[in-house]
């Protein structure tokens, strides 16, 4: 019998030849990797998959659902049949019930523009370095979400006054002994109205990898609290107590200092996202033929506003305003543009940053933290202009 | 004589290279080492290569991970752990140049066979 071990065992043994022989071409990366529906992204995990967008293709408000980021924390379900997928609605409520995709899809829909950005997204530029998927720019994209509101779910249940949180739980396959993937929102962002449980991005159906047939939408929060290939809904008198809960997802309560360890009991839950921006044009490493640039990118700040955008062409000695986009929504990214004319070939540093509605800017380097959480350290590309 | 024995070695160069791109097209491979085998069968039975060769870690942060994949199934002989977290470090320390990953392609030809 030839066991998937033992496979590993040979290709291993091939491996070691052959590195042994060119070890270069072990780390070959020009390779494009097959993953259907998903476009040019950038694959930090083949499987399971954790793929990235590239930041050029954050110059349009809503980001199509094939260069739409992708955060998987364990396998995505090997089928999944819709006749068959049904949503659990329980716990602390009076009525619980059951709901096939017909039956959900007959509810009322509400639409949400949401910026999803993964709680450790900008992960690479932490220092020292943090363990966990090494996100540099792009786990983030902003989608146009539809689907029922989930308060319109639990007020059919019945909340019952002992449910203080919601929990979700998908579809994920766990792999060996993992903890399974389940989260939980108080039950103030539960019976939010903007929280869904969307069914379509941007007006189709959910794509698989982004958590077909149906995703809790926790809008203005980290990725995770929008669990994927969503099955069951449960109303909980505590927080939910499972690994992604504790001790993943928690951020130390106070500063810390780089490398420090931290107690359980001095962090809490990561939630809502920080004011951040990143510029999507020029790239870095890049070379302008023309003085004329057009310095264009995306800023967003998790349940607050956007209210102004600084972009500096000198490393962030001087700031000048950048105009906002025309399209607006809660928690939704704006677009920001700024005109500028380099004075002569050379090199330069350009810098953006936001300012939120709650008066909160961007630090100028990455607050670090054990698991290298909401890293929103002002955005930088480095160009060279040779007119 | 000697012509062909260089004809084969060119051969068999050409040919482990080849073996070598096709793979990394694939999954990148855990480099050689003393426990490069045993370090294939314990983490990749859950995940890909990937995860681990674009980590920059201290010994202490890779002991934590080998201490946290052991409980979540990696199977890593107890007798086994302390050389793994050593070739572990040793490869995927701070000081190593940063991993550079692959696009994906919704429907290039070339599918990952692991």
């Amino acid at each position: 019998m030839f066991s998937r071990r033992d496979f590993f065992r040979n290709m291993s043994a091939t491996a070691l030849v052959a590195s042994a022989v060119n070890p270069l071409l072990s780390w070959a990366t020009d390779a494009q990797i097959a993953i259907p529906g998903k476009e040019d992204l950038i694959v930090r995990s083949y499987r399971f998959y954790d793929l990235e967008t590239p930041v050029e293709y954050f110059r349009a408000w809503l980001t199509p659902a094939e260069h739409f980021f992708v955060r998987n924390h364990m396998h995505e379900p090997s089928t999944i049949d819709p006749a068959q997928w049904k949503l659990s609605i329980g716990g602390e409520v009076e009525k619980p019930y059951t709901l096939t995709l017909a039956e959900l899809s007959r509810l009322e829909t509400h639409s949400v523009v949401n910026t999803l950005e993964c709680a450790g997204n900008g992960r690479a530029f932490q220092n020292p370095k943090v363990p966990g998927v090494q996100w540099q720019k792009g786990a983030v994209s902003t989608g146009r979400f539809s689907g029922p509101r989930l308060h319109d779910l639990l007020q059919r249940a019945g909340v019952k006054s002992t449910g203080k949180h919601v929990m979700f739980r998908g579809l994920d396959e766990v792999p060996g002994k993992v903890p399974p993937f389940i989260r939980s929102v108080p039950i103030e962002k539960g019976m939010d109205s903007d929280t869904l449980v969307a069914t379509h991005l941007n007006g189709a159906v959910l794509p698989k990898h982004n958590g077909f047939p149906a995703r809790a939408l926790t809008p203005g929060w980290i990725g995770a609290a929008s669990c994927k290939w969503l099955t069951e809904i449960k109303v909980l008198e505590k927080e939910f107590e499972g690994n992604f809960m504790s001790p993943g997802y928690r951020m130390p309560n106070q500063p810390v200092k780089p490398g420090e360890t931290v107690k359980p009991e001095d962090t809490h839950p990561v939630t809502a996202l920080n004011v951040k921006s990143l510029i999507s044009s020029p790239q870095d490493g890049s070379t302008s033929r023309s003085p004329n640039l057009h310095i264009q990118g995306v800023a967003w700040a998790g349940e607050s506003d956007v209210t102004r955008v600084d972009v500096s062409t000198d490393g962030g000695n001087t700031w000048h305003t950048a105009e906002l986009g025309k399209e607006h929504a809660h928690y939704a990214w704006r677009l920001f543009s700024y005109p500028w004319k380099a004075p002569k070939s050379g090199d330069y540093t350009i810098v953006s940053r936001a300012t939120d509605s709650q008066g909160r800017t961007q630090p100028a380097t990455p607050v670090w933290n054990p698991s290298g959480y909401l890293n929103n350290a002002i955005d930088q590309v480095k160009i060279h202009v040779q007119t | 004589m000697y012509k062909l024995s260089v004809a084969v070695s060119l051969f068999v160069v050409a040919f482990v290279s080849t073996l070598a791109w096709a793979q990394s097209a694939s999954s990148p491979e855990l480099p050689a080492g003393p426990v490069q085998a045993k370090a294939t069968t314990a983490c990749t039975e859950c995940h890909d290569a990937r995860i681990i060769v674009q980590q920059r870690l201290s010994k202490a942060a890779w002991t934590k991970e080998v201490d946290k994949m052991t409980k979540w199934g990696a199977l890593v002989d107890p007798q086994d752990r302390d050389a793994l977290i050593d070739y572990l470090s040793e490869n995927f320390s701070v000081d190593k140049p940063e991993y550079v990953p692959e696009r994906s392609r919704s429907s290039a030809a070339k599918k990952p066979t692991r």
